[in-house]
């Protein structure tokens, strides 16, 4: 029995001009998944997070998240909601401290305790009242990744949350993000490492010129040889 | 408890301030007083400045439109319609405030340079507006408007002091709550923090439109101050500038920066004018040079780098 899916995309077009980024793309995430989204550059698919997050407006198709139609929401809605992101180019808050890029995220009571809690979890205590601007680029990532957990996301969006740090936080993020996902949490993530992809995710989902030519659990989508000609050039 | 008595320092040295600051009309002279008038409309005019443009980094150079409006419905109340100053003014601000939320709806959507040069040609135009024939039954077009309020010279410090008080403890205020970090990020990165689930339009036009109201209150005093009101100088490029550099001055982003930034800039005014009456802008010009290139943080901003002052967003 399927579960009912998070997040619905329904023949989604969007274009840029003459380009088409996304070409009649649909799909499903299941509520408590991790996909990997994965094609060449180009593809579409950071177009396709900003269309889910409301930073673009698709031309044509529909976007649901549990149901509700998000389509022509704004972007702070759909935060809102409970949909968080992470981008390829790290956008934290760069003259703000650390606590402050968190707390200015928080909602309700405790926002502070919230905070000082999810510094811990991605091991930046320490400098919770240093310059966002200070840290290092992996550590920069991981306040990302906080930021998007303060916002209590279910469904979180990561952009290559992999790429340029090394493979000991490679593998603590990566150990976080089943640990979170084991909390209920889903993720879909852009990554061109496929071995993150083969190692962590259940499913993959492959674009190329936007469209998807590929969608399955990753041993299958290893095999497909539509993917294997666009993805690996063979 | 150190750190209580180290706080209760602070406040003990703001009373005592205050309190000084309240006798002063008794024993100064008019002249003392005239130049305290001014350091606070302008405190209040950078602060409110300092308040949305310091803040949300979206840089306003229609301050002197806040003014001039204000500054208009308030005087033409009084000169045409013998309104009380203390109604006019409130009205005035207030006017300026809602008109504000409809502009601010319109050109908060567009960023950087094209937000900025926006609101000089909001401000021009409505000059251009204000002077013409067509609103002189209304305006009294260029030649202006004198008039006489009725207020003295005393009462009319004791209102821009208490203004400027509550204009400092609303960005005080602002400065360190939630609101204000929101602004700040913002600053930072506008579509992060729409995707963090900020209202980045509603929390601009919040900003704005205090900013409108405190700048717009004290235009109004500051026009019932000058006994006189006419386009040229009510949405002169001069009312908005001076603001800037005052907090660019004293510090961008700080709370008391654009106080300081407004007390000495007008102090090296004064004395630059009357011991350089012909040279005087000349070196105005050098010493402004001087500051942006060695000081580009402003007064508060180079101490806090230092750590002369605690990095804290509270001062």
């Amino acid at each position: 029995m399927t579960k009912e899916p998070i997040l619905r995309i329904e023949d989604v077009v969007k274009k840029f001009g003459e380009v088409l980024a996304l070409d009649h793309c649909s799909f499903d995430i299941e509520a408590g998944s991790i996909t990997g989204l994965i094609g060449p550059n180009g593809a579409g698919k950071t177009t396709l997070f900003n269309l889910i997050t409301g930073v673009l407006q698709p031309d044509q198709g529909h976007i649901y998240l549990r149901g509700e139609n998000i389509t022509h929401k704004k972007p702070y809605e759909i935060a809102r909601k409970g949909v968080g992101r992470t981008y390829q180019i790290i956008r934290i808050f760069p003259k703000m401290t650390l606590l402050e890029n968190l707390i200015v995220v928080g909602k309700g009571r405790k926002v502070m305790e919230r905070a000082v809690d999810l510094l811990g979890l991605v091991r930046l205590s320490d400098k919770k009242d240093d310059y966002a601007s200070d840290l290092s680029f992996g550590q920069q990532k991981l306040l990302s990744l906080a930021q998007v957990l303060m916002l209590d996301a279910e469904l979180i969006l990561l952009d290559e949350p992999t790429a340029g740090i090394n493979p000991t936080l490679q593998n603590e993020l990566m150990a976080l993000i089943h640990q979170l996902n084991g909390e209920g949490k889903t993720f879909i993530i852009i990554e061109h490492d496929m071995n993150v992809i083969m190692g962590h995710c259940e499913k993959a989902i492959a674009l190329n010129y936007g469209q998807k030519i590929a969608e399955g659990s990753c041993s299958v989508i290893q095999k497909d040889e539509r993917l294997l000609e666009h993805y690996f050039g063979r | 408890m150190r750190n209580l008595i180290e706080r209760n320092r602070v406040w003990l040295g703001i009373a005592l301030l205050m309190a000084f600051l309240i006798a002063f009309p008794f024993f100064a002279t008019d002249y003392w007083m005239t130049l305290l008038i001014l350091i606070f409309i302008f405190t209040v005019y950078a602060s409110g400045w300092n308040l949305f443009s310091g803040l949300t980094g979206y840089t306003n150079f229609g301050l002197a439109w806040f003014i001039g409006v204000s500054g208009y419905v308030s005087s033409l109340l009084i000169a045409d319609y013998n309104f009380f100053w203390l109604l006019a003014w409130p009205i005035g601000a207030l006017f300026t405030s809602m008109i504000s939320i409809g502009v601010g709806y319109i050109l908060l959507r567009i960023k950087g340079v094209y937000f900025a040069i926006s609101m000089v040609a909001l401000t021009e135009g409505t000059r251009e507006l204000f002077g013409t024939e067509y609103l002189s039954p209304i305006t009294h077009g260029g030649k202006g408007v004198p008039f006489v309020a009725g207020i003295k010279l005393a009462t009319l410090y004791w209102a821009i002091l208490l203004l400027a008080f509550l204009a400092l403890v609303i960005c005080y205020w602002i400065t360190s709550s939630k609101f204000g970090l929101r602004l700040l990020a913002i600053r930072e990165d506008e579509q992060a923090a729409e995707t963090l689930g900020i209202h980045t339009t509603r929390d601009k036009i919040t900003t704005f439109v205090i900013s409108a109201f405190l700048v717009g209150l004290a235009g109004a005093i500051h026009f019932t101050y000058q006994n006189y009101i006419d386009p040229s100088f009510a949405f002169s490029i001069h009312l908005t500038i001076t603001p800037i550099v005052m907090t660019l001055f004293g510090g961008i982003g700080t709370v008391f920066g654009p106080v300081i930034g407004a007390t000495l800039f007008t102090f090296i005014h004064e004395i630059l004018w009357a011991e350089l009456t012909l040279l005087y802008m000349a070196f105005f010009g050098g010493i402004l040079m001087a500051l942006i290139l060695f000081f580009p943080q402003g007064l508060l901003g180079w101490m806090k780098e230092r750590g002369i002052l605690p990095r804290i967003r509270k001062i």
